[in-house]
C-alpha cells in the first residue's frame, strides 16, 4: 500500500501545498499570518507523519500478544 | 513609503511632533485617543505632577469621578442595577467641553440631592430604631413592673434575710411605717431602663456589680427580633434591661455606665396607665415615621434609578476626559505662540490616518491654524509594535511575556502560532482529547461576545484569553492523535494493518503470538493500530517517540537558529553571520544534524534483509564513541563511517575558536580602523529630539533647542542624525571578548542540553498515553467486563467517572502541564537561538486599552 516512495510523494505534495498557500493566501494585512501558518503547519504535520512512517518502514520488532484466542481470529478472518 | 506592517517584525515607527493650537488641544488628544496609535512621550518629566498645566482640570474630574463612585456605592447599597455600558450605542462620540461642564455640574447637584436624601433617610431610620427600641422597653419593662408590683413584699423580705445586703437597709429602717405604700418611689428606689447589645450584657452586668458593690436589682429580657443599625446596615441583637437601685447618685452612676457601654436609655413611666398611653403614642409615631420613610426611600430610589440609566456612560466619559488631560500634561506649552507641542511615536504607515484625523478635528472646530505634524529623525530606539488581531494576540502575548523584541528584529510570535500548539500536540496527542479541547475552544469562540462582557473567574478568563491557542492546540492534537493512533487510548483502525497474526500449529491459549508482515507495504498514516494492547507496545512506541522528539527538537532548533541569520542580514551586521551564525550552525549540525541523519538512515535500511543480515548498530553508542575514540567503528552503520565522523568532529572543534574570536577581533579591527581615520565616537553628542532635555550636555545645547521650536520650521534641522546605533558607548575590547566567551560556552553547552530538553516531548507523550490507558482500564474496562443489569448500571456510572476524569485530569491537568512544557521549549530552547529582546514596548494612548484595563462595571 505504501512504500518508501510515499516519503517523496508526500514531500512533493507538501511543497505544492506550500507554494499554493504562498500565492493563494488571502490578501490584506493578515497575509503574512496566513502564509506562515499554513506553510508551517503543513511542514510540521509532514515531518511528524514522515518520522512515524520511517519508524515503521523497516521495523526491528513485531507486535506480540499472549491474550489471543484462535477462534476470535479465525472468526474475524471469515468475516 | 514604509514596508507593510506585518507580524513578522515590528511596524516602522516614526517620532512625530505635533503643533496643536491651544484651543483644540483637548479635542485633538481625544480624537487620537480613539485612534489609539500614538505613544506620547513625556516632555515635562522634570516637573512634578502638581506643577503641570492641567492639574486643575484633573482635580475637578477626580471630584466628578468620586461623585460618580458615590452614586455607584449608593446604588449598590440600594441594590439598584446599573445599565450596562454595552447597551449604549454612542459610546465613542467624544463629548464637547461644555458637555463635560454640564456633566460635572449635574453630578454636583445630584450628589447634593442624593446626599441630603440619604441624610434625611438615615435620620428617619435612626428615629425609627429609637422608637422601636423604646416600644420594646415599654413592653418588656412594663412586664417587670407588673410582676414586681406583686412581689414588693418578697423583695423586701429577701433583702431582710441577707445580712450585708445594703440595698434596702434604710428602706427597712424608716419604711416600716409605710408598709402599705407599694410604689417603688415610695421606697426611694429609682430605676433605669434601656436597651443594650446582647454581646455586651455580660460585661455590663459585671461592671455594674463591681462599681455598685451589688447595690442594684437588674432585670433583663431579650428582644426576639434583631434590630438593624442604620449606620452600618447590620443586624444587632439587643436586650432590654431595667435596673433598680437606691439613691440618686447610684442611678446617675448607672446611667453613665450604661451610656458608656453603648446602651440606649429610655424613659418609662412607673404608672401602668401612663405607660399604656406612651405605647400608644410610640405606635402612632412609628406608623407616621414609616410612611415618611417609605416616601423618602422611593424618592431616593427613583433618583438613583435615573442616575443608573446613565452612570456607566458618565463614568466612561470622565475616565476618558481624565486620560486626555493626563496626556495633555505630557505636552510642552509654548506661552508665546499659544500652541501645545507634543512628541509621540506612531507607526509610520498610520501617519496618513493621524493627519486626516487631525484635519477633521480642525475642520470641526473651524480653526484656521492647522495642526502641524512633523516627522523628526532621531537616534532614539523606537518602541517595538507588533500589530495583532484577536487571533494572533494571545500568541504574541506568549512572546511578550518573555521579553519585548528588539525594534524590527524577527518576531518569534509569527512562527509561534504554529510551533507552540504543535509541540503541545506532540505531548498531548490523542484524537479524543483533542476533540474535547477543540470543541471547548470553538464554544468559547462562538460565544465570544457574551463571554467578553460577563465576569469570569481567573482560571476561565485565562482559558478564554487563549481560546485561539486552544483551538490550534486542539486541532493539532487531533492530528497527532491520528498519528499516534490513539482515541481515548483506543486504536483507530482506519487502514488495513501492515501486520497479521499467524498462529503456530501447536497453539495453546495463552501462548505468545508474534505478528508477521502483511506483504511489503508500510502502514500509510501514523502508527499501526495493531500495536495496541500488545506486550511490546511500549518497547516500540518508546523508541519511536524518543527519536521523534529528537528529530522534532532538531527541526525546531535549526529553524530558530536560521532566524539569527535573517536578523543579521536585516541589521546589516555581516560579522554576526560569519562570527556567530555560520560556526554555530556548523557546530550544531556536525553533531546533532549527524545524529538526526543517523537516525533516519538507520530507519531506512532493512537490517534483517541485508546480505549478509546483521544486527542494527546502536546509535547511542555510536554517538558516544564518536567523541571517545574518533575513527574507530565497532558496529558499522554505513561504509566510510569512520572518516566521516572524524571530519565532522574536526569541523565542530574548529568552529569553537571561530565562534570565540572572530567577532571580537573583527570589532576591534573596525574600531581601530575608524580611529586611525580620525573619527571619534565620543564627543559627538546627538540631540535625540528637539525637546529632549535629558542629555548630559543640556546646558550646551539645551537652550538652543528650547528656542528652536519657537523659531521657524528649521528648528527640526537642529536635530542631527546619528549615524551609529543608539546612545554611543565606548568600545571596550575586554567587554566584547567576555561577552563572546559567555556566548560561545553557552551556545555549545546549550546545543547538548537543549537537544536533551526536547526529550520532554517523549516523556510527556508517553505519560499521557499511559495515563489514558490506565484510566480506561480502571473505569470503563471494569464496566465492560461485567454483564447483565449490574453491567448496565456499572457502565453508566463508570462512564460518568471516566468522562469527568478524562476532562479534568487528562484534558485540563495534563493539558496545562503540556502547555507549560511547550512554553518552556519556546522561551528557552527556541528563542535563545535568535531572540535579542531588548526592545521597548509600544504603549499607545488609547481609550480602548484604558477601558479594558479599568472596565466600567
Amino acid at each position: 500500500m505504501a512504500n518508501g516512495w510515499s516519503i517523496i510523494i508526500g514531500l512533493a505534495v507538501i511543497i505544492a501545498f506550500s507554494l499554493l498557500s504562498w500565492f493563494l493566501a488571502p490578501k490584506g494585512e493578515n497575509q503574512t499570518v496566513w502564509r506562515s501558518t499554513l506553510i508551517l503547519s503543513a511542514w510540521a504535520c509532514y515531518i511528524m507523519w514522515a518520522i512515524t512512517f520511517l519508524a515503521q518502514w523497516h521495523p526491528l520488532i513485531a507486535p506480540t500478544r499472549t491474550d489471543l484466542r484462535r477462534d476470535m481470529y479465525e472468526h474475524r478472518k471469515l468475516v | 513609503m514604509a514596508p507593510k506592517d506585518t507580524l513578522f517584525r515590528s511596524a516602522d515607527m516614526s517620532l512625530t511632533q505635533l503643533y496643536i493650537a491651544n484651543e483644540i488641544g483637548r479635542e485633538v488628544v481625544s480624537a487620537l485617543g480613539e485612534l489609539g496609535i500614538m505613544d506620547f512621550r513625556d516632555l515635562n518629566s522634570e516637573t512634578s505632577a502638581f506643577q503641570r498645566t492641567f492639574t486643575q482640570e484633573i482635580r475637578r474630574l477626580d471630584n466628578v469621578e468620586r461623585q460618580l463612585r458615590y452614586f455607584h456605592t449608593q446604588m449598590d447599597k440600594a441594590s439598584i442595577p446599573m445599565r450596562s455600558i454595552y447597551e449604549f450605542h454612542n459610546v465613542n462620540t467624544a463629548p464637547s467641553a461644555s458637555e463635560i461642564d454640564e456633566l460635572s455640574d449635574r453630578s454636583q447637584q445630584l450628589e447634593n440631592r442624593v446626599a441630603s436624601l440619604n441624610e434625611s433617610y438615615e435620620t428617619l431610620k435612626k428615629r425609627e430604631v429609637e422608637l422601636t427600641e423604646w416600644r420594646w422597653v415599654l413592653r418588656e419593662a412594663g412586664g417587670f413592673f407588673d410582676r414586681a408590683r406583686g412581689q414588693t413584699e418578697d423583695i423586701r423580705q429577701s433583702v431582710d434575710e441577707d445580712d450585708d445586703a445594703p440595698l434596702l437597709r434604710d428602706v427597712e429602717q424608716n419604711g416600716n411605717a409605710e408598709q402599705q405604700e407599694r410604689s417603688f418611689s415610695g421606697m426611694n428606689i429609682g430605676f433605669v431602663a434601656g436597651v443594650i447589645p446582647r454581646d455586651r450584657i455580660a460585661a455590663f452586668e459585671r461592671i455594674l456589680w463591681r462599681t455598685l458593690r451589688g447595690n442594684l436589682y437588674m432585670n433583663q429580657s431579650e428582644i426576639p427580633e434583631a434590630i438593624i443599625q442604620p449606620e452600618t446596615n447590620e443586624e444587632v441583637n439587643k436586650n432590654v434591661f431595667v435596673i433598680f437601685a437606691h439613691g440618686k447618685e447610684i442611678i446617675g452612676k448607672i446611667r453613665k455606665i450604661s451610656e458608656s457601654l453603648g446602651a440606649d436609655l429610655y424613659s418609662v413611666d412607673e404608672n401602668s396607665e401612663l405607660r399604656r398611653d406612651q405605647i400608644h403614642e410610640v405606635n402612632s409615631r412609628l406608623s407616621d415615621l414609616n410612611s415618611v420613610l417609605r416616601n423618602t426611600k422611593q424618592t431616593l430610589d427613583a433618583e438613583l434609578t435615573g442616575i443608573g440609566r446613565n452612570l456607566a456612560i458618565w463614568m466612561t466619559i470622565i475616565k476618558k476626559e481624565k486620560a486626555v488631560y493626563q496626556t495633555l500634561n505630557k505636552f510642552s506649552y509654548d506661552q508665546a505662540r499659544k500652541t501645545l507641542i507634543a512628541e509621540a511615536w506612531c507607526p509610520t504607515n498610520s501617519l496618513g490616518l493621524v493627519k486626516s484625523t487631525l484635519q477633521d478635528v480642525n475642520d470641526r472646530a473651524g480653526l484656521s491654524v492647522p495642526t502641524i505634524v512633523n516627522q523628526i529623525k532621531t537616534s532614539k530606539t523606537p518602541p517595538t509594535y507588533n500589530k495583532t488581531n484577536k487571533f494572533t494576540l494571545a500568541f504574541q502575548t506568549i512572546i511578550d511575556a518573555y521579553g519585548t523584541a528588539k525594534y524590527t528584529e524577527v518576531n518569534p510570535g509569527l512562527p509561534t502560532i504554529v510551533t507552540f500548539p504543535f509541540l503541545f500536540a506532540v505531548m498531548f496527542g490523542d484524537f479524543g482529547h483533542g476533540c474535547i479541547m477543540t470543541l471547548a475552544a470553538l464554544a468559547m469562540i462562538y460565544w465570544e461576545k457574551p463571554l467578553l462582557r460577563s465576569k469570569q473567574d481567573e482560571l476561565f478568563s485565562m482559558a478564554f484569553y487563549g481560546r485561539y491557542i486552544m483551538l490550534m492546540m486542539g486541532t493539532y492534537s487531533i492530528y497527532t492523535g491520528l498519528i499516534y493512533c490513539d482515541a481515548f487510548s483506543k486504536e483507530l483502525p482506519i487502514f488495513p494493518s501492515m501486520w497479521k497474526w499467524e498462529f503456530p500449529d501447536d497453539f495453546q491459549e495463552g501462548d505468545s503470538v508474534t505478528a508477521v508482515r502483511n506483504g511489503d507495504s508500510v502502514y500509510p498514516f501514523g502508527m499501526d493500530w495493531m500495536w495496541h494492547d500488545t506486550e511490546n507496545d511500549l518497547l516500540f512506541s518508546n523508541s519511536y517517540k524518543m527519536k521523534l522528539s529528537i528529530l522534532m527538537g532538531w527541526c525546531h532548533m535549526t529553524f530558530s537558529l536560521c532566524w539569527s541569520l535573517v536578523n543579521a542580514r536585516h541589521f546589516k551586521t555581516p560579522i554576526d553571520i560569519w562570527g556567530n551564525f555560520v560556526p554555530g550552525m556548523i557546530f550544531f549540525q556536525s553533531i546533532f544534524g549527524y545524529l538526526v541523519f543517523a537516525i533516519v538512515y538507520k530507519w531506512s535500511v532493512d537490517w534483517y534483509h541485508l546480505d549478509p543480515p546483521r544486527d542494527p548498530p546502536g546509535l547511542l553508542n555510536m554517538l558516544i564513541y564518536m567523541f571517545l575514540s574518533p575513527g574507530t567503528i565497532e558496529e558499522q552503520l554505513y561504509p566510510g563511517q569512520g572518516p566521516v565522523q572524524v571530519i565532522l568532529l574536526l569541523m565542530a572543534v574548529c568552529c569553537v575558536p571561530v565562534l570565540l574570536f572572530l567577532k571580537p577581533f573583527y570589532l576591534r579591527y573596525e574600531h581601530n580602523k575608524a580611529r586611525a581615520q580620525g573619527y571619534h565616537g565620543l564627543g559627538e553628542r546627538t540631540r535625540v529630539s528637539a525637546l529632549d532635555d535629558d542629555d548630559e550636555d543640556h546646558t550646551l545645547n539645551g537652550n538652543g533647542n528650547r528656542d528652536s521650536y519657537g523659531g521657524d520650521e528649521d528648528g527640526v534641522a537642529m536635530i542631527t542624525q546619528d549615524i551609529d546605533e543608539g546612545e554611543e558607548e565606548e568600545f571596550e575590547f575586554s567587554e566584547v571578548m567576555i561577552h563572546q566567551v559567555i556566548h560561545t560556552i553557552e551556545f555549545c553547552l546549550n546545543c547538548v542540553s537543549h537537544t536533551a530538553s526536547y526529550l520532554r516531548l517523549w516523556a510527556l507523550s508517553l505519560a499521557h498515553q499511559q495515563l489514558s490507558i490506565v484510566l480506561w482500564k480502571m473505569t470503563l474496562g471494569i464496566a465492560f467486563s461485567m454483564s447483565g443489569a449490574t453491567g448496565i448500571f456499572a457502565t453508566v456510572c463508570l462512564f460518568y467517572l471516566w468522562f469527568v476524569l478524562t476532562v479534568f485530569v487528562l484534558c485540563v491537568m495534563e493539558g496545562t502541564s503540556a502547555m507549560l512544557h511547550s512554553l518552556r521549549l519556546h522561551w528557552v530552547e527556541a528563542m535563545s537561538k535568535h531572540f535579542m529582546g531588548d526592545g521597548i514596548p509600544f504603549e499607545p494612548f488609547s481609550f480602548a486599552v484604558l477601558l479594558e484595563e479599568e472596565p466600567v462595571e
